[in-house]
């Protein structure tokens, strides 16, 4: 992972509306996964892009794809613009 | 084990090494300390192992990681930079030393005083560390408040 945690990377999440449609706290989501409120809050306001590994355990939890959580908006190239 | 128990331990732990550090200056006996020391820390180690409501999640880690890069990075240069000094003046540089006499020393700076301002470095990197481990606390989170 990049030295600034990912920040002002264009990762972005929708674990709030997930928690919102759960009616679950960050409290709740956060020992639900194993991890501190700190880091749900972090994530959420994206201060902190979590490893592939969280992404896939708060992803699994909602029972719903990663990509459904988190998206990533950037102008990467892809195999396509060779 | 408690959190908050935790840290109490870890304060007796800190003033019981405290007294046996002056008692062994009191008895001239540094091997003392140095045991004393170690079974502290080890007690400190296992301690930590059985709390139960302290959660190291992978931010925590990350952050601990920066900060600790971020001392050693900055310590490293600054310890460096002042034995390289440090010894050049003792050696006489730039006279290549004919008879190195380390008892003889230049006035006013002896080879045990670049060991006090070792030791002085040594500590001023835990400040450094809680320093750098504070501001990327704060960077990535800590701190903050939301609506649930």
């Amino acid at each position: 992972m990049p030295e600034n945690m990912g920040i002002g990377r264009p990762m972005k999440n929708k674990i709030k509306v997930f928690r919102a449609m759960y009616d679950m706290t960050q409290e709740d989501l956060a020992q639900a996964i194993g991890v501190t409120r700190q880091t749900i809050l972090a994530i959420e306001k994206g201060k902190y892009v979590p490893s592939l590994d969280l992404a896939f355990r708060i992803s699994q939890f909602f029972k719903v794809n990663i990509e459904e959580v988190f998206t990533y908006d950037s102008e990467t190239k892809t195999v396509d613009d060779r | 084990m408690k959190k908050n128990t935790f840290y109490l331990l870890c304060g007796c732990i800190a003033v019981i090494l405290l007294a046996i550090f002056w008692y062994s200056v009191e008895i001239h006996r540094p091997f003392f300390v140095e045991i004393t020391f170690i079974i502290g820390i080890a007690v400190a180690y296992l301690a930590r192992r059985r709390v139960t409501d302290l959660i190291d999640d992978e931010r925590s880690a990350k952050i601990t990681e920066q900060a600790v890069l971020r001392t050693f990075q900055v310590f490293l240069v600054v310890v460096c930079a002042f034995s390289v000094g440090a010894v050049m003046k003792i050696l006489y540089v730039p006279q290549f030393p004919k008879d190195v006499d380390l008892s003889h020393a230049p006035e006013g700076f002896t080879p045990k005083m670049m060991g006090y301002f070792q030791l002085g470095l040594l500590c001023l990197m835990i400040f450094l560390y809680v320093g750098f481990r504070i501001y990327y606390a704060r960077k990535y989170g800590d701190w903050e408040t939301d609506e649930e």
